[in-house]
């Protein structure tokens, strides 16, 4: 079984933010308002952080685009009593709507605040809000037409693309990858399967010197970052 | 049993995930039109065409599914960017499907015209609307005077440009202005000055190893913006060798943070900067001897300027930057090569501006940069079916002989081609004669130029003014009649990029979806305009494609086959061809010109306009400020982030909520200040402060940073939309209420950077 991994070229990454945009534009991720930006109710499922040190003129900024982290040992899964978010054969954490209680146990737990509460009324159907444009349930194999209110949501991985490419005996990692890694610009990421040694991921992980967040949980997320 | 309860909640939820999931995908799907559900219409269809969120116009293609646009992807045909587009291309989206687009014509019935005053809009019909156009531009052709008519164009695609200028000379009026003397007239006048192209570099980013930025924002609004981005990764990791990128600008912008260096200079020095990196390369003898000799002019004369008045101890005391770093950088700039210097806007936008340009321009032909690889490219034009040329009727000829409302080419701005900001000026003046009536395209001027407040005066003053746009904005609420246009999504076009990747290339725009409510393309516009004044305009338009989409298909029929055309979405011309020196330079002397030819024969034939101590020579010249240092002590240093729109509106949630990545916020245009300077001024994050010059104030938030130079406050552009819209109006401040207005020496562009404020508690 293939275990999905991302890597994320430091060096290379632009900071443009497509992929933040992509995401939302792929899985129907609903976008905010001032108000939930104050009140820290918006919703990523892939965001971006800079990490400022220094003084001036000595200033350095890190700016770190940050997709679920797919732990492999996942702190989220420990936690949830309702065993509704959980790790695939494949490797992927998944949340399974119709099982979350909406406890947001995960989101405490989780250390990389990949994990976001849909506090989003039903009623909420105009354009500006994508949960539910009108003719996108009738038309696709989305995973998530419809938006459920009161529960945790997450990154995938865009296992839908995963899954799919698989049926179609598509090659991952090159013909298929998740939105954000197709939308990067820069091409500053990769994916692809950690446990295969010619993949380019463990390729390119074994040339450069790379890190992964917060190593000293011991989640051991697949999420690295190749530094500068 | 031997199953924990543990293990069998896993399995439930495993077994309930995974048929939830199959549901969804097995859910019976009905296409609107009723017809099978095949694979292909599941996954909806997707068709190239080009977008047009910022000049840069990157070929993409869409998603279409059920009649809806649903994805948004580069189109991998597309070379400038390798088939890249930046995160705006997607948020396109919420351009098309914008809730607030307009969907029929209006017209004002609040006879009262004024910023904050509503215009309760009527619709209309689309034959009412152009009846009532085309009644007033008759009475302006039959009465002689085409040339009162002002055509304002904002962001076009290129075939609307075009149709555009033809409608303005056709017509008989001179007064087609653009948002060109906005951007980059000045940089575009110090390029003509050395090598007698009246345009931006394009760079060769493929092999260059050391660029050294002075004043750009590469990776936010250095168009075309999804090339750098593309590139920026070729740059740091594709190659054999890692280019070395150095960025010299006040502010640590995301370019600064991506740099390997960041060097703050004090705002308005770059020239002096530039030539004291000459001074070094010339001194230590680092320069390219080869190319100096055989294809340059004037460099004896350069050289002496550079030696006699730009040491590096001095020019340290000018800039704020230490002399051994300006002696580090000049030695690798001239050792690391192929290496480029580029001028942005942060540099150029000043009152010597085009001198700026000119003096960073130097640096690349003194390492030799000049059309080689890894060096300046000089961009290629597409080839498109020429047009034939406009046969001008007596009202028309009589009208193209008077001066353009925006003085270019006159006395006050005699090496300029268009003079965006005067135009305001001469309408309020009256001079050199009244504007009666006016169309703007898609522009925003009273938003996106500095003083926005003597556009709001011209606007209120022009007596009949129609604006065509998707959407209402600051512009269209001084408008008499609002025509709705289509977006880059439902219209024909073709267009291609600002100077980029050296070889032409052109993309097709072709409707994706069907227009939204009423509204309809410029160029349909347009040709509906001219077949109803007759004469010189109706013939004109007359043989070049009857539509908007004929039009299309008229001009690229040069290119390539139509459905071939429209399958694939772009055509490439050849490949770059390097080292033309016989023939690239449109000098007086066929050479690159330390001390210009052009500005010599400029100055000959207009002798008044220049004044008597022009230089021919780059230098630099402390910058003129608008206001009192005494008074007010900072700078304001605008920039413009990667997500601000440059169709005039910023109606959009992806982009508004993660407007400003640096600082982690959105939905605000906070003002950057130095910690020191915050200290002295007893600020803290997120106080409310009035940023005040001599011309007016905006109330904003501090954000304290260490990533400004302290003599500065830096606001973003962007934000502080009053006209319309859910996700933009009222929100942040726009900092060109507050700029002075003031044009650079030569070229007429507008400054946007010397401008003095001062800070304080609200």
């Amino acid at each position: 079984m293939s275990r999905w991994g991302m890597v994320i070229d430091l060096d290379k990454c632009v900071g443009c933010q497509a992929c933040v945009v992509a995401c939302k534009e792929e899985n129907n991720v609903p976008h905010g308002s001032p108000e939930e930006q104050k009140s820290r109710r918006e919703i990523y499922w892939h965001k971006m952080i800079a990490v400022t040190n220094g003084k001036y003129p000595n200033v350095r900024t890190e700016i770190i685009p940050m997709p679920c982290m797919q732990c492999d040992h996942p702190p989220c899964v420990t936690v949830c009593p309702a065993k509704a978010t959980f790790k695939r054969e494949d490797g992927i954490i998944v949340q399974y709507f119709r099982r979350c209680i909406g406890c947001k146990y995960c989101m405490v737990a989780c250390p990389y605040g990949a994990r976001s509460f849909n506090f989003k009324a039903q009623e909420a159907k105009a354009y500006h809000h994508q949960d539910e444009p009108p003719d996108r349930k009738s038309w696709a194999p989305w995973p998530f037409p419809v938006r459920t209110q009161g529960v945790v949501e997450k990154c995938t991985f865009c296992f839908h693309r995963i899954d799919r490419g698989l049926k179609e005996g598509r090659k991952i990692g090159t013909e298929v990858v998740p939105a954000c890694v197709e939308a990067c610009p820069s091409q500053a990421r990769v994916f692809g399967d950690l446990d295969d040694p010619q993949s380019p991921v463990v390729q390119l992980l074994a040339s450069r010197s790379s890190f992964r967040l917060r190593e000293e949980l011991a989640t051991k997320p697949k999420v690295f970052y190749l530094s500068r | 049993m031997g199953l924990s309860r543990r293990k069998f909640l896993k399995l439930t939820a495993v077994a309930g995930f995974s048929a939830g999931a199959i549901g969804i995908h097995r859910r019976s799907h009905s296409l609107p039109s009723g017809q099978p559900i095949t694979e292909r219409a599941l996954r909806g269809r997707w068709i190239p065409t080009s977008c047009l969120n910022c000049p840069a116009r990157c070929g993409i293609t869409v998603k279409v599914a059920g009649g809806r646009a649903v994805q948004i992807k580069g189109n991998r045909s597309s070379l400038i960017s390798e088939g890249q587009i930046c995160p705006r291309g997607h948020i396109g989206l919420q351009v098309l499907y914008d809730p607030e687009r307009i969907i029929s014509p209006l017209k004002r019935s609040q006879p009262k015209k004024g910023k904050g005053i509503a215009p309760q809009w009527k619709p209309i019909s689309w034959d009412q609307a152009i009846e009532e156009v085309v009644g007033k531009l008759r009475t302006l052709r039959d009465t002689f005077r085409p040339h009162h008519l002002l055509l304002l164009s904002g962001l076009n695609s290129r075939s609307h440009e075009d149709l555009l200028s033809r409608f303005a000379e056709a017509f008989g009026t001179p007064n087609l202005v653009t948002g060109e003397g906005l951007d980059r007239e000045a940089e575009k006048t110090g390029n003509w000055m050395a090598d007698g192209h009246f345009d931006a570099c394009a760079y060769d980013l493929d092999q260059t190893n050391y660029l050294l930025s002075f004043g750009a924002d590469l990776l936010e609004s250095t168009p075309p913006v999804a090339r750098w981005l593309r590139k920026w990764g070729r740059l740091r990791r594709e190659k054999t060798v890692r280019t070395r990128i150095v960025s010299i600008q006040p502010r640590y912008s995301v370019t600064a943070s991506k740099s390997d260096e960041w060097i703050p200079i004090k705002p308005g020095t770059d020239a002096a900067l530039a030539m004291a990196i000459a001074h070094v390369v010339i001194k230590e003898e680092l320069f390219d001897h080869g190319f100096i000799k055989e294809w340059t002019m004037g460099f004896d004369r350069y050289r002496q300027v550079a030696l006699q008045h730009y040491a590096p101890e001095a020019v340290s005391r000018i800039t704020g930057i230490a002399a051994e770093t300006i002696y580090r950088i000049a030695r690798e700039f001239a050792q690391i090569r192929p290496a480029i210097a580029i001028a942005g806007k942060g540099a150029t936008a000043w009152p010597g501006g085009c001198y700026t340009s000119y003096a960073i321009h130097c640096l690349n032909a003194l390492v030799g940069s000049i059309d080689v690889p890894g060096g300046i490219f000089y961009q290629e034009s597409p080839g498109y079916r020429p047009i034939p040329n406009v046969a001008c009727d007596e009202i028309a000829k009589r009208g193209l002989e008077q001066p353009s409302i925006d003085l270019h080419g006159t006395e006050g701005f005699p090496a300029a081609r268009v003079v965006t900001n005067q135009v305001p000026r001469s309408i309020l003046e009256g001079k050199p004669y009244p504007i009666e009536m006016a169309i703007g395209f898609n522009s925003n001027f009273n938003m996106t130029a500095p003083g926005t407040g003597q556009w709001e005066e011209a606007l209120k003053k022009i007596p009949f003014y129609v604006h065509v746009a998707p959407f209402i904005s600051e512009m269209a609420d001084f408008a008499d009649l609002v025509l709705p246009s289509t977006t880059f999504f439902e219209e024909w076009g073709y267009d291609h990029s600002s100077p980029g990747a050296g070889f032409a290339e052109v993309r097709i725009k072709q409707p994706v979806v069907k227009p939204i409510g009423d509204s309809k393309s410029v160029g349909d516009i347009l040709f509906h305009l001219a077949k109803r004044v007759p004469g010189g305009v109706t013939r004109a338009f007359e043989n070049i494609g009857g539509s908007g989409e004929g039009f299309v298909r008229y001009r690229t029929s040069s290119l390539l086959p139509w459905e071939e055309f429209l399958k694939k979405g772009v055509w490439r011309g050849p490949a770059y061809q390097y080292r033309k020196y016989s023939r690239i330079f449109n000098t007086p002397s066929k050479k690159f010109e330390f001390v210009s030819g052009n500005l010599q024969a400029l100055h000959k034939r207009k002798a008044r306009g220049l004044g008597e101590g022009v230089a021919y020579v780059p230098h630099y010249s402390d910058a003129k400020w608008l206001g009192k240092e005494e008074q007010y002590p900072l700078i304001l240093f605008p920039y413009q982030p990667l997500l601000t729109f440059e169709n005039g509106s910023q109606n959009y949630p992806w982009a508004q909520e993660i407007f400003l990545p640096m600082q982690g916020v959105g939905w605000a245009s906070p003002a950057e200040i130095n910690s020191e300077t915050a200290r002295i001024l007893n600020l803290k994050d997120r106080d409310e402060v009035w940023i005040e010059s001599p011309f007016g104030k905006i109330r904003t938030r501090v954000k304290v940073s260490e990533g400004v130079h302290p003599g500065t406050v830096c606001i973003p552009f962007g934000q502080g939309h009053t006209s319309y819209g859910k996700w933009q109006k009222g929100i942040g401040c726009n900092p060109n209420e507050v700029i002075g207005v003031d044009f650079d020496l030569l070229s007429g562009q507008s400054t946007f950077f010397n401008t003095r404020v001062r800070v304080y508690k609200a």
